[in-house]
């Protein structure tokens, strides 16, 4: 019993900011963004998260920096790839590099440190409890007590679904990926869908962001983010940025994450335990290339 | 009779049907740097009417009504609408003012369902934002049984036929309140059984109130629906006249600016030896559907052979196996006397000259360079291209061999090293033919040889056949379009579900009764 509501906690903690980072990423995968700089904007936001934490003393300081923090990234992106229509990809790969360098560097002219900042003057984001689902066994054990942010990802995915399935807004968002020419056509911008997209990434990555720094743990290490932005693209191709598909996926691979820690009880080398996510990944990729190589093949006309 | 005098005396029988309801002055557009597309164009539309532009390639019929969607912008003149200056800055304006444009590349969003393309971009929504799908879909399906159109909202655009995707494009603009529809080549993408669905309905729009603008380069669809037709030539109106007191040859000579033939100038010649044959061939697709059953067909020296049939009966199965992209099934193909049925292309291409429909995709790369279209082919077949036992290519001599082509075949290029894409449309098809006709092969094959091509053009690539025809080589074309096939052939063959169902020479065939053996199999 305790293992099992250990486990599912901590495939629900796992899974939490690859959701929200993956959430993001649907979006501008459904306006036609190959939009790979999810592992910088988390990252990114992760540092804010904790500098803003640790300067003002609160915790909704962090979340409110993380989000400014990835939507500067965002922004960028924005200007270079929409903008001034550079590669997607190179620019996706430029900001990631960027984000590396720039966490780094500021984590030592901030803190004096290197490698990881913790300690007690950063605020974490509270737990919540749910007062009458507490008292629910089993069930309660694991729904009610988690970060305030898993209760935000998981509306974040209601709210995602709702716009991108049943608005005007998600018609044009999926328009612009499917056909940019024909929405253009039809009077509306696609350029400026993109944007609107990127800009919703930059929020969900920042949120992503805070709860690793702030929820996750309390604390601030270089690279912190470790893959989640590209697990969180593996998921979206996955499942074609459907938030609920995207949804199913970043629990799978919470709970590849928690195996993982599982497996080193039995003397499993913690090394290759720490795999397993990115083997996930490396697999959910060659399920996609096999799609692509079969519609790309040779038909005369 | 002089082109000057033709217009002059055409110029007297452009009476006004109604007062105008758009009125486009002296319009003159400049490409940068230096591209004259539009030079002091002027002409009105009249209310309820349907009126025709016509005009070659590069004549400024598109870029004429762009300016009035407000997609391109015009360097001077004026137009006057509903009797007010008006300048649209954008096609959202044209749209909201009631003018629309449906292009010839139709674009739609092929996940979507019809009612979905049809209100993107106008979507009724709830109070909460979300789409007001009850409404949207009573909306659509009100319009299109207002107009008669056959169309079900909810089907997938994926799924449907290009005709219906056509409809779409038109629907979408009549959902805004649309009331002058401007169609860009609108027959261009359909099939001939489609196209009196769409002048049918192109009517009924015309008697609920519609103005229609449509471009084309057909002049017997011109003459079949317009009112009146406007022709331009090199960005200017040469005419407008009603469609009823002129005919096809005036209307091609005031496009080209001199007198096109439309009889046929094919001398008879004696046909020599059988140069190809294919003999039982047979090809079943991957689902077992026969997709060419038991076909024998000669073509001998001198002798030029034209394949009718309604596309997808087998046409694009007999190039493929001519061409070596497919294996048949059963059967033998033989070129000069040489076994081809299991030789490898570039050996094929030895005794075989294609000339591909899709100048594009298949007939070149319109990425690449007009030198690199040119030599395909030759740098693997002529050693004078190439040195080093053909590792290296030899610049001056790909550079020579373009010249000459160009010289030949009359290509007018900005540059040898411009993309393929730069170039016209006639241009195009003019390397690509040259290319293919230097190959100095016995037989050559056409697919659809001058499909989108204007009047000039056409006559160009027909002059050309001809005199490879007279050189004694032997042609198959491939056409959908019958008027070329009695115009150039000596032999019809008539393709009917993968079968060879007629094989008539052309002085005992009836266009009527080659229709019947497309439609029927039978005559």
């Amino acid at each position: 019993m305790n293992i099992l509501t250990g486990l599912l906690n901590g495939a629900i903690s796992g899974a939490t900011p690859i959701l929200l980072a993956a959430l993001g990423g649907a979006f501008t995968f459904y306006a036609g963004v190959f939009n790979i700089a999810m592992e910088g904007m988390m990252l990114m936001a992760a540092f804010c998260a904790v500098w803003g934490s640790f300067t003002f003393g609160s915790w909704l300081a962090g979340v409110l920096l993380a989000i400014l923090g990835a939507l500067a990234l965002a922004l960028i992106f924005i200007v270079f790839a929409v903008w001034l229509d550079t590669d997607e990809f190179v620019t996706g790969i430029a900001l990631n590099l960027f984000t590396l360098g720039a966490t780094t560097y500021l984590l030592r002219q901030s803190f004096g440190v290197k490698g990881v900042f913790a300690g007690p003057g950063i605020d974490p984001i509270p737990r919540l409890h749910l007062p009458l689902l507490a008292d629910v066994p089993l069930l309660g054990a694991v729904l009610s007590g988690q970060n305030l942010m898993v209760y935000a990802a998981a509306l974040a995915t209601l709210i995602s679904a709702f716009l991108v399935f049943r608005t005007r807004f998600g018609l044009r968002l999926r328009a612009a990926g499917y056909n940019a020419a024909s929405l253009d056509s039809s009077g509306v911008s696609s350029a400026r869908m993109r944007v609107y997209s990127l800009l919703l990434c930059g929020v969900l990555c920042g949120l992503a962001g805070a709860f690793l720094s702030l929820g996750y743990v309390t604390l601030f290490s270089e690279n912190m983010s470790a893959g989640r932005g590209w697990i969180s693209l593996a998921a979206i191709i996955l499942v074609n940025g459907n938030p609920w598909g995207v949804a199913i996926i970043s629990l799978l691979f919470g709970f590849a994450d928690v195996l993982g820690l599982l497996l080193q009880s039995y003397q499993v080398p913690s090394q290759f335990t720490a795999m397993t996510p990115y083997l996930a990944t490396l697999a959910a990729l060659y399920l996609y290339a096999r799609r692509h190589r079969k519609e790309r093949s040779y038909v005369n006309r | 009779m002089s082109t000057q005098r033709a217009e002059a005396q055409v110029a007297d029988r452009s009476v006004q049907l109604a007062p105008p309801l758009i009125q486009m002055q002296g319009i003159v557009k400049v490409y940068p740097p230096n591209v004259l597309a539009l030079d002091d164009a002027t002409v009105s539309f009249a209310d309820g009417e349907i009126h025709a532009l016509v005009g070659e390639n590069g004549a400024g019929k598109s870029t004429l009504m762009k300016v009035l969607y407000g997609l391109v912008h015009h360097d001077r003149g004026e137009i006057r609408y509903r009797g007010r200056p008006v300048r649209f800055r954008s096609p959202g304006e044209a749209i909201a003012a009631g003018i629309g444009m449906v292009h010839q590349e139709i674009l739609l969003i092929n996940e979507y369902t019809v009612w979905e393309n049809i209100v993107l971009g106008a979507e009724p929504v709830d109070r909460l934002g979300r789409i007001d799908r009850k409404r949207a879909r009573g909306e659509v399906q009100a319009i299109i049984d207002r107009f008669h159109f056959a169309l079900d909202p909810d089907a997938i655009v994926a799924d449907i036929s290009v005709a219906a995707r056509q409809k779409v494009e038109i629907l979408k603009l009549l959902y805004r309140d649309v009331s002058v529809l401007i169609l860009d080549e609108p027959t261009a993408v359909l099939t001939p059984q489609e196209i009196p669905q769409l002048f049918a309905e192109l009517r009924e729009l015309r008697n609920e109130g519609h103005t229609i603008l449509f471009i084309s380069h057909r002049l017997e669809e011109v003459l079949e629906l317009a009112e009146r037709v406007t022709v331009l030539r090199k960005g200017r109106v040469v005419a407008t006249l009603p469609a009823a007191q002129t005919t096809r040859s005036e209307l091609a000579a005031l496009m080209v600016g001199r007198e096109v033939l439309f009889s046929s100038r094919r001398t008879p010649q004696a046909p020599g030896d059988v140069v190809f044959a294919v003999e039982g061939l047979r090809y079943e697709d991957e689902h077992g559907r026969v997709r060419l059953k038991d076909v024998h067909l000669q073509v001998r020296a001198g002798e030029l052979v034209g394949v009718a049939g309604v596309e997808g009966n087998g046409q694009l199965e007999l190039v493929n196996a001519i061409t070596g992209l497919l294996q048949p099934t059963a059967g033998t193909l033989r070129v000069a006397g040489v076994d081809l049925t299991h030789a490898p292309i570039l050996e094929r291409r030895r005794y075989i000259a294609y000339v591909p429909q899709d100048r594009g995709r298949m007939g070149g790369s319109l990425a690449a360079s007009v030198v690199e279209n040119a030599i395909m082919t030759h740098h693997r077949l002529n050693p004078r291209l190439t040195r080093w036992k053909g590792l290296l290519l030899d610049r001056k001599a790909a550079h020579r061999f373009t010249d000459a082509l160009a010289q030949r075949f009359n290509v007018s290029m900005p540059a040898r090293a411009a993309p393929l894409r730069a170039l016209s449309g006639g241009n195009q098809q003019k390397v690509i033919l040259g290319r293919e006709l230097l190959l100095e092969c016995p037989f050559i094959l056409l697919d659809q040889p001058t499909r989108g091509l204007d009047v000039g053009s056409i006559e160009y690539v027909h002059d050309q056949m001809l005199a490879m025809r007279r050189a004694g080589r032997g042609l198959l074309m491939i056409s959908a379009n019958l008027e070329e096939i009695f115009l150039l052939a000596d032999r019809i063959v008539v393709l009917h579900r993968g079968e060879i169902v007629a094989d008539l020479p052309v002085e005992q065939a009836t266009v009527e009764q080659i229709g019947r053996y497309m439609l029927e199999g039978k005559a």
